[in-house]
Protein backbone atom coordinates (compact mmCIF):
# COMPACT_ATOMS: atom_id res chain seq x y z
CA UNK A 1 0.00 0.00 0.00
CA UNK A 2 2.67 2.44 1.03
CA UNK A 3 4.75 1.75 -2.04
CA UNK A 4 1.69 2.14 -4.24
CA UNK A 5 0.88 5.54 -2.75
CA UNK A 6 4.47 6.66 -3.10
CA UNK A 7 4.55 5.57 -6.67
CA UNK A 8 1.39 7.51 -7.30
CA UNK A 9 2.55 10.76 -5.71
CA UNK A 10 5.89 10.63 -7.50
CA UNK A 11 4.09 10.57 -10.79
CA UNK A 12 1.55 13.09 -9.64
CA UNK A 13 3.61 16.12 -8.79
CA UNK A 14 5.47 16.65 -12.04
CA UNK A 15 2.87 16.29 -14.81
CA UNK A 16 0.45 18.96 -13.63
CA UNK A 17 3.11 21.64 -13.30
CA UNK A 18 5.38 23.03 -15.93
CA UNK A 19 8.95 24.12 -15.43
CA UNK A 20 10.21 27.65 -15.81
CA UNK A 21 11.97 26.48 -18.96
CA UNK A 22 8.78 25.18 -20.57
CA UNK A 23 6.98 28.45 -19.79
CA UNK A 24 9.76 30.56 -21.29
CA UNK A 25 9.96 28.40 -24.44
CA UNK A 26 6.16 28.50 -24.75
CA UNK A 27 6.06 32.25 -24.31
CA UNK A 28 8.83 32.96 -26.85
CA UNK A 29 7.28 30.60 -29.41
CA UNK A 30 3.84 32.15 -28.99
CA UNK A 31 5.26 35.66 -29.45
CA UNK A 32 7.11 34.56 -32.59
CA UNK A 33 3.98 32.84 -33.94
CA UNK A 34 2.06 36.08 -33.38
CA UNK A 35 4.62 38.39 -34.99
CA UNK A 36 5.23 36.29 -38.13
CA UNK A 37 1.58 36.28 -39.37
CA UNK A 38 1.24 39.93 -38.30
CA UNK A 39 4.15 41.05 -40.50
CA UNK A 40 3.09 38.73 -43.32
CA UNK A 41 -0.27 40.51 -43.36
CA UNK A 42 1.09 44.03 -42.88
CA UNK A 43 3.77 43.75 -45.57
CA UNK A 44 1.67 41.53 -47.84
CA UNK A 45 4.62 39.21 -48.42
CA UNK A 46 2.21 36.52 -49.51
CA UNK A 47 -1.14 36.95 -51.22
CA UNK A 48 -4.70 35.71 -51.22
CA UNK A 49 -5.39 32.10 -50.34
CA UNK A 50 -1.73 31.31 -49.57
CA UNK A 51 -1.57 34.13 -47.03
CA UNK A 52 -4.90 33.06 -45.55
CA UNK A 53 -3.77 29.45 -45.18
CA UNK A 54 -0.43 30.58 -43.70
CA UNK A 55 -1.92 32.76 -40.98
CA UNK A 56 -4.46 30.08 -40.06
CA UNK A 57 -1.54 27.64 -39.93
CA UNK A 58 0.27 29.92 -37.49
CA UNK A 59 -2.87 30.19 -35.32
CA UNK A 60 -3.01 26.40 -35.14
CA UNK A 61 0.73 26.22 -34.30
CA UNK A 62 0.05 28.80 -31.60
CA UNK A 63 -2.75 26.59 -30.26
CA UNK A 64 -0.41 23.59 -30.13
CA UNK A 65 2.31 25.63 -28.36
CA UNK A 66 -0.12 26.90 -25.73
CA UNK A 67 -1.70 23.50 -25.17
CA UNK A 68 1.70 21.81 -24.78
CA UNK A 69 3.68 24.46 -22.88
CA UNK A 70 1.00 26.24 -20.87
CA UNK A 71 -1.72 23.64 -20.38
CA UNK A 72 0.78 20.72 -20.26
CA UNK A 73 -1.69 18.43 -21.93
CA UNK A 74 0.95 16.12 -23.38
CA UNK A 75 2.27 15.25 -19.92
CA UNK A 76 -1.08 14.23 -18.53
CA UNK A 77 -1.29 10.88 -16.77
CA UNK A 78 -2.94 7.98 -18.60
CA UNK A 79 -5.81 7.59 -19.37
CA UNK A 80 -5.70 10.98 -21.05
CA UNK A 81 -9.30 12.04 -20.57
CA UNK A 82 -8.49 15.75 -20.90
CA UNK A 83 -6.78 15.23 -24.23
CA UNK A 84 -9.58 12.98 -25.49
CA UNK A 85 -12.13 15.57 -24.49
CA UNK A 86 -10.19 18.28 -26.28
CA UNK A 87 -9.91 16.21 -29.45
CA UNK A 88 -13.63 15.41 -29.52
CA UNK A 89 -14.46 19.07 -28.89
CA UNK A 90 -12.20 20.13 -31.76
CA UNK A 91 -13.99 17.55 -33.92
CA UNK A 92 -17.39 19.05 -33.12
CA UNK A 93 -16.01 22.54 -33.69
CA UNK A 94 -14.70 21.60 -37.12
CA UNK A 95 -18.10 20.22 -38.09
CA UNK A 96 -19.97 23.25 -36.77
CA UNK A 97 -17.64 25.91 -38.17
CA UNK A 98 -16.64 24.37 -41.49
CA UNK A 99 -20.15 23.16 -42.29
CA UNK A 100 -21.71 26.52 -41.37
CA UNK A 101 -19.31 28.43 -43.58
CA UNK A 102 -19.71 25.95 -46.40
CA UNK A 103 -23.50 25.87 -46.32
CA UNK A 104 -23.92 29.59 -45.83
CA UNK A 105 -21.54 30.40 -48.68
CA UNK A 106 -23.56 28.25 -51.02
CA UNK A 107 -26.79 29.75 -49.79
CA UNK A 108 -25.29 33.17 -50.24
CA UNK A 109 -24.10 32.36 -53.71
CA UNK A 110 -27.31 30.79 -54.88
CA UNK A 111 -29.91 32.88 -53.17
CA UNK A 112 -29.67 35.46 -50.47
CA UNK A 113 -32.46 37.90 -49.61
CA UNK A 114 -30.82 40.61 -51.73
CA UNK A 115 -30.47 38.26 -54.65
CA UNK A 116 -34.19 37.48 -54.55
CA UNK A 117 -35.02 41.18 -54.58
CA UNK A 118 -32.51 41.78 -57.36
CA UNK A 119 -33.94 38.94 -59.36
CA UNK A 120 -37.46 40.31 -59.18
CA UNK A 121 -36.45 43.83 -60.18
CA UNK A 122 -33.43 43.74 -62.47
CA UNK A 123 -33.63 40.20 -63.76
CA UNK A 124 -36.99 40.58 -65.39
CA UNK A 125 -36.99 44.36 -65.60
CA UNK A 126 -40.41 44.15 -64.00
CA UNK A 127 -41.25 46.72 -61.39
CA UNK A 128 -44.31 46.96 -59.26
CA UNK A 129 -45.77 50.42 -59.30
CA UNK A 130 -49.04 50.77 -57.42
CA UNK A 131 -49.80 47.12 -57.90
CA UNK A 132 -49.27 47.18 -61.66
CA UNK A 133 -46.34 45.61 -63.42
CA UNK A 134 -44.46 48.07 -65.56
CA UNK A 135 -41.19 48.00 -67.49
CA UNK A 136 -40.07 47.30 -71.00
CA UNK A 137 -39.92 43.59 -70.58
CA UNK A 138 -42.93 42.90 -68.36
CA UNK A 139 -44.75 39.81 -69.45
CA UNK A 140 -42.16 38.92 -72.13
CA UNK A 141 -40.79 35.44 -72.33
CA UNK A 142 -37.02 35.43 -71.91
CA UNK A 143 -34.02 33.18 -72.15
CA UNK A 144 -31.05 33.55 -69.84
CA UNK A 145 -27.46 33.65 -71.00
CA UNK A 146 -24.34 33.28 -68.96
CA UNK A 147 -20.78 34.57 -69.08
CA UNK A 148 -18.30 33.14 -66.61
CA UNK A 149 -15.32 35.11 -65.39
CA UNK A 150 -12.81 32.42 -64.54
CA UNK A 151 -9.01 32.38 -64.17
CA UNK A 152 -8.83 35.95 -65.43
CA UNK A 153 -10.75 35.42 -68.66
CA UNK A 154 -14.37 35.67 -69.78
CA UNK A 155 -16.08 32.61 -71.26
CA UNK A 156 -17.74 32.79 -73.77
CA UNK A 157 -16.38 35.89 -75.47
CA UNK A 158 -19.50 36.48 -77.58
CA UNK A 159 -23.12 36.12 -76.56
CA UNK A 160 -26.06 36.40 -78.94
CA UNK A 161 -29.40 37.15 -77.34
CA UNK A 162 -32.82 38.54 -78.03
CA UNK A 163 -34.31 41.66 -76.48
CA UNK A 164 -35.61 41.06 -72.94
CA UNK A 165 -33.36 38.03 -72.43
CA UNK A 166 -31.18 38.13 -69.36
CA UNK A 167 -27.41 37.98 -69.19
CA UNK A 168 -25.80 36.66 -66.01
CA UNK A 169 -22.14 37.42 -65.44
CA UNK A 170 -20.69 35.08 -62.82
CA UNK A 171 -17.39 35.77 -61.09
CA UNK A 172 -15.79 32.41 -60.28
CA UNK A 173 -12.46 33.92 -59.25
CA UNK A 174 -11.45 34.82 -55.72
CA UNK A 175 -11.01 38.52 -56.44
CA UNK A 176 -13.70 41.12 -57.08
CA UNK A 177 -14.16 42.19 -60.69
CA UNK A 178 -15.46 45.41 -62.16
CA UNK A 179 -17.09 45.30 -65.54
CA UNK A 180 -17.25 48.49 -67.59
CA UNK A 181 -19.48 48.74 -70.64
CA UNK A 182 -18.25 49.91 -74.02
CA UNK A 183 -14.84 49.47 -75.64
CA UNK A 184 -11.93 50.63 -73.40
CA UNK A 185 -11.07 53.54 -75.69
CA UNK A 186 -14.69 54.74 -75.69
CA UNK A 187 -16.47 53.87 -72.41
CA UNK A 188 -20.23 53.69 -72.63
CA UNK A 189 -23.11 52.36 -70.65
CA UNK A 190 -25.73 49.66 -70.79
CA UNK A 191 -29.27 49.99 -69.44
CA UNK A 192 -28.26 53.11 -67.57
CA UNK A 193 -25.20 51.58 -65.90
CA UNK A 194 -21.62 52.40 -66.80
CA UNK A 195 -20.15 49.57 -64.75
CA UNK A 196 -21.00 46.68 -62.48
CA UNK A 197 -19.01 45.35 -59.53
CA UNK A 198 -19.07 41.58 -59.05
CA UNK A 199 -17.73 40.18 -55.80
CA UNK A 200 -15.96 36.81 -55.70
CA UNK A 201 -18.38 33.90 -56.17
CA UNK A 202 -21.26 36.28 -56.86
CA UNK A 203 -22.99 37.29 -60.04
CA UNK A 204 -24.75 40.19 -61.63
CA UNK A 205 -27.83 39.87 -63.80
CA UNK A 206 -28.45 42.29 -66.66
CA UNK A 207 -31.75 42.48 -68.49
CA UNK A 208 -31.03 43.09 -72.13
CA UNK A 209 -33.27 46.06 -72.80
CA UNK A 210 -31.03 47.83 -75.34
CA UNK A 211 -30.54 46.28 -78.77
CA UNK A 212 -27.25 46.29 -80.65
CA UNK A 213 -23.73 45.01 -80.10
CA UNK A 214 -22.23 45.94 -76.75
CA UNK A 215 -18.75 45.41 -75.42
CA UNK A 216 -17.61 45.00 -71.84
CA UNK A 217 -14.20 44.81 -70.18
CA UNK A 218 -12.49 44.82 -66.80
CA UNK A 219 -10.32 47.96 -66.55
CA UNK A 220 -8.01 46.20 -64.08
CA UNK A 221 -7.48 42.97 -65.99
CA UNK A 222 -6.66 42.65 -69.69
CA UNK A 223 -8.00 39.12 -70.05
CA UNK A 224 -11.57 39.95 -69.05
CA UNK A 225 -13.51 41.32 -72.02
CA UNK A 226 -16.22 40.27 -74.43
CA UNK A 227 -19.37 41.39 -76.13
CA UNK A 228 -23.03 40.61 -76.36
CA UNK A 229 -25.30 41.21 -79.30
CA UNK A 230 -28.96 41.89 -78.66
CA UNK A 231 -31.39 41.53 -81.56
CA UNK A 232 -34.97 42.84 -81.35
CA UNK B 1 1.88 7.28 5.97
CA UNK B 2 -1.35 8.92 7.05
CA UNK B 3 -0.11 12.18 5.67
CA UNK B 4 0.81 10.46 2.41
CA UNK B 5 -2.62 8.89 2.29
CA UNK B 6 -4.30 12.24 2.78
CA UNK B 7 -2.09 13.79 0.14
CA UNK B 8 -3.11 11.07 -2.26
CA UNK B 9 -6.79 11.73 -1.58
CA UNK B 10 -6.29 15.39 -2.22
CA UNK B 11 -4.41 14.72 -5.40
CA UNK B 12 -7.26 12.55 -6.66
CA UNK B 13 -9.80 15.21 -5.66
CA UNK B 14 -7.69 17.88 -7.39
CA UNK B 15 -7.61 15.82 -10.50
CA UNK B 16 -11.38 15.33 -10.48
CA UNK B 17 -12.01 19.02 -9.99
CA UNK B 18 -9.52 19.86 -12.73
CA UNK B 19 -11.21 17.44 -15.10
CA UNK B 20 -14.64 18.90 -14.30
CA UNK B 21 -13.28 22.34 -14.97
CA UNK B 22 -11.71 21.13 -18.20
CA UNK B 23 -15.13 19.86 -19.33
CA UNK B 24 -16.55 23.31 -18.62
CA UNK B 25 -13.75 24.91 -20.67
CA UNK B 26 -14.47 22.62 -23.60
CA UNK B 27 -18.19 23.53 -23.58
CA UNK B 28 -17.17 27.17 -23.40
CA UNK B 29 -14.93 26.54 -26.38
CA UNK B 30 -17.94 25.15 -28.26
CA UNK B 31 -19.83 28.35 -27.55
CA UNK B 32 -16.94 30.41 -28.89
CA UNK B 33 -16.80 28.16 -31.95
CA UNK B 34 -20.45 28.92 -32.72
CA UNK B 35 -19.78 32.65 -32.33
CA UNK B 36 -16.76 32.27 -34.65
CA UNK B 37 -18.94 30.50 -37.22
CA UNK B 38 -21.54 33.27 -36.99
CA UNK B 39 -18.85 35.87 -37.48
CA UNK B 40 -17.35 34.01 -40.44
CA UNK B 41 -20.75 33.87 -42.13
CA UNK B 42 -21.72 37.50 -41.42
CA UNK B 43 -18.35 39.22 -41.74
CA UNK B 44 -19.06 40.65 -45.20
CA UNK B 45 -22.61 41.77 -44.43
CA UNK B 46 -21.64 45.32 -43.59
CA UNK B 47 -24.96 46.80 -44.74
CA UNK B 48 -23.16 49.42 -46.83
CA UNK B 49 -20.95 50.39 -43.88
CA UNK B 50 -17.17 50.60 -44.01
CA UNK B 51 -15.18 47.40 -44.29
CA UNK B 52 -13.19 45.90 -41.42
CA UNK B 53 -9.92 47.36 -42.79
CA UNK B 54 -11.24 50.86 -42.20
CA UNK B 55 -12.52 50.04 -38.70
CA UNK B 56 -9.61 48.18 -37.12
CA UNK B 57 -6.08 49.23 -36.31
CA UNK B 58 -3.69 46.27 -36.55
CA UNK B 59 -0.83 47.69 -34.41
CA UNK B 60 -3.34 48.36 -31.62
CA UNK B 61 -4.59 44.78 -31.74
CA UNK B 62 -1.02 43.44 -31.88
CA UNK B 63 -0.23 45.22 -28.62
CA UNK B 64 -3.43 43.83 -27.07
CA UNK B 65 -2.37 40.34 -28.17
CA UNK B 66 1.16 40.67 -26.81
CA UNK B 67 -0.20 41.93 -23.49
CA UNK B 68 -2.51 38.93 -23.18
CA UNK B 69 0.25 36.48 -24.19
CA UNK B 70 2.54 37.98 -21.55
CA UNK B 71 -0.20 37.73 -18.92
CA UNK B 72 -0.62 34.05 -19.76
CA UNK B 73 3.14 33.59 -19.23
CA UNK B 74 3.18 35.45 -15.90
CA UNK B 75 0.21 33.36 -14.74
CA UNK B 76 2.28 30.25 -15.52
CA UNK B 77 5.26 31.55 -13.52
CA UNK B 78 2.82 32.42 -10.71
CA UNK B 79 1.62 28.81 -10.73
CA UNK B 80 5.21 27.56 -10.35
CA UNK B 81 5.56 29.82 -7.30
CA UNK B 82 2.24 28.52 -5.95
CA UNK B 83 3.43 24.91 -6.20
CA UNK B 84 6.59 25.90 -4.33
CA UNK B 85 4.46 27.59 -1.66
CA UNK B 86 6.03 31.01 -2.18
CA UNK B 87 3.24 33.42 -1.21
CA UNK B 88 5.13 36.61 -2.04
CA UNK B 89 6.01 35.45 -5.54
CA UNK B 90 2.45 34.22 -6.14
CA UNK B 91 1.09 37.64 -5.23
CA UNK B 92 3.72 39.37 -7.41
CA UNK B 93 3.29 37.26 -10.55
CA UNK B 94 -0.49 37.05 -10.36
CA UNK B 95 -0.53 40.75 -9.52
CA UNK B 96 1.33 41.40 -12.78
CA UNK B 97 -1.09 39.06 -14.58
CA UNK B 98 -4.01 40.99 -13.10
CA UNK B 99 -2.63 44.35 -14.25
CA UNK B 100 -1.87 43.04 -17.74
CA UNK B 101 -5.39 41.59 -17.93
CA UNK B 102 -6.81 44.89 -16.79
CA UNK B 103 -4.88 46.82 -19.47
CA UNK B 104 -6.04 44.32 -22.09
CA UNK B 105 -9.65 44.85 -21.02
CA UNK B 106 -9.11 48.60 -21.01
CA UNK B 107 -7.81 48.50 -24.59
CA UNK B 108 -10.73 46.35 -25.71
CA UNK B 109 -13.24 48.73 -24.12
CA UNK B 110 -11.41 51.68 -25.69
CA UNK B 111 -11.71 50.06 -29.12
CA UNK B 112 -15.43 49.43 -28.57
CA UNK B 113 -15.95 52.99 -27.38
CA UNK B 114 -14.18 54.43 -30.44
CA UNK B 115 -16.24 52.27 -32.80
CA UNK B 116 -19.53 53.20 -31.13
CA UNK B 117 -18.47 56.83 -31.00
CA UNK B 118 -17.97 56.80 -34.78
CA UNK B 119 -21.45 55.32 -35.19
CA UNK B 120 -20.41 51.71 -35.81
CA UNK B 121 -22.59 50.07 -33.20
CA UNK B 122 -23.85 46.61 -32.48
CA UNK B 123 -27.02 47.42 -34.41
CA UNK B 124 -25.28 48.81 -37.53
CA UNK B 125 -24.91 45.58 -39.48
CA UNK B 126 -24.74 41.82 -39.26
CA UNK B 127 -20.96 41.99 -39.44
CA UNK B 128 -20.72 44.38 -36.48
CA UNK B 129 -23.33 42.46 -34.45
CA UNK B 130 -21.32 39.28 -34.77
CA UNK B 131 -18.05 41.16 -34.12
CA UNK B 132 -19.29 42.77 -30.90
CA UNK B 133 -20.84 39.49 -29.74
CA UNK B 134 -17.69 37.44 -30.31
CA UNK B 135 -15.13 39.93 -28.99
CA UNK B 136 -17.51 41.13 -26.24
CA UNK B 137 -18.06 37.57 -25.00
CA UNK B 138 -14.31 37.15 -24.74
CA UNK B 139 -14.12 40.47 -22.88
CA UNK B 140 -16.79 39.29 -20.43
CA UNK B 141 -14.76 36.16 -19.78
CA UNK B 142 -11.68 38.30 -19.14
CA UNK B 143 -13.74 40.44 -16.76
CA UNK B 144 -14.93 37.44 -14.76
CA UNK B 145 -11.38 36.05 -14.79
CA UNK B 146 -10.13 39.32 -13.32
CA UNK B 147 -12.80 39.30 -10.59
CA UNK B 148 -11.92 35.69 -9.79
CA UNK B 149 -8.20 36.52 -9.74
CA UNK B 150 -8.76 39.59 -7.57
CA UNK B 151 -10.76 37.71 -4.93
CA UNK B 152 -8.38 34.72 -4.91
CA UNK B 153 -5.37 37.02 -4.48
CA UNK B 154 -7.22 38.78 -1.67
CA UNK B 155 -7.74 35.43 0.10
CA UNK B 156 -4.07 34.51 -0.38
CA UNK B 157 -3.00 37.91 0.93
CA UNK B 158 -5.07 37.47 4.08
CA UNK B 159 -4.96 33.73 4.74
CA UNK B 160 -1.73 32.70 3.09
CA UNK B 161 -1.33 29.83 0.62
CA UNK B 162 -3.17 26.59 1.34
CA UNK B 163 -3.98 23.59 -0.81
CA UNK B 164 -7.51 24.84 -1.41
CA UNK B 165 -6.26 28.18 -2.76
CA UNK B 166 -3.56 26.51 -4.85
CA UNK B 167 -6.29 24.39 -6.44
CA UNK B 168 -8.26 27.58 -7.14
CA UNK B 169 -5.21 29.15 -8.74
CA UNK B 170 -4.66 26.05 -10.88
CA UNK B 171 -8.16 26.31 -12.29
CA UNK B 172 -7.83 30.06 -12.70
CA UNK B 173 -4.61 29.70 -14.67
CA UNK B 174 -6.27 27.04 -16.87
CA UNK B 175 -9.08 29.52 -17.52
CA UNK B 176 -6.58 32.28 -18.27
CA UNK B 177 -4.53 30.18 -20.74
CA UNK B 178 -7.81 29.14 -22.36
CA UNK B 179 -8.86 32.78 -22.88
CA UNK B 180 -5.43 33.43 -24.36
CA UNK B 181 -5.96 30.65 -26.91
CA UNK B 182 -9.42 31.96 -27.82
CA UNK B 183 -7.90 35.41 -28.30
CA UNK B 184 -5.22 34.06 -30.64
CA UNK B 185 -8.05 32.91 -32.91
CA UNK B 186 -9.89 36.21 -32.58
CA UNK B 187 -6.64 37.98 -33.52
CA UNK B 188 -6.22 35.77 -36.58
CA UNK B 189 -9.79 35.34 -37.79
CA UNK B 190 -11.34 38.69 -36.90
CA UNK B 191 -8.43 41.09 -37.27
CA UNK B 192 -5.66 39.60 -39.45
CA UNK B 193 -8.02 37.98 -41.95
CA UNK B 194 -9.78 41.30 -42.51
CA UNK B 195 -6.55 42.64 -44.00
CA UNK B 196 -5.76 39.67 -46.24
Amino acid sequence: MSSKVKHHTDQEVTPQQGTIRSYIIGFLLSVVFTLIPYYLVVYKTLEGTVLLATIIGFAVLQLVVQVVFFLHLGREKKPRYNLLFLISTVGIILVVVVASIWIMNHLHYNMSATDVADKVSTDEAVYNVEGKQVGTCSGEASTSHKIELKNGTAVPRHVYARLCDTLTIVNLDETARTINFGPPQDPGSYAGETSAAIYPRRNTVITLTEPGMHEFYDPALNGVFGDFTVTP
Amino acid sequence: MVAKHKENHEAVADERVAFGFWVYLMTDLLMFAVLFATFAVLRNNTHGGPSATELFSLPFVLIETLILLTSSFTAGIGMLAAHMGNKKQVLTWFGVTFLLGLSFLGMELYEFRELIHEGHTWQSSGALSSFFTLVGTHGLHITSGLIWMGTTLGYIWVRGLNSHLVRKLTLLSLFWHFLDIVWVFIFTIVYLMAFV
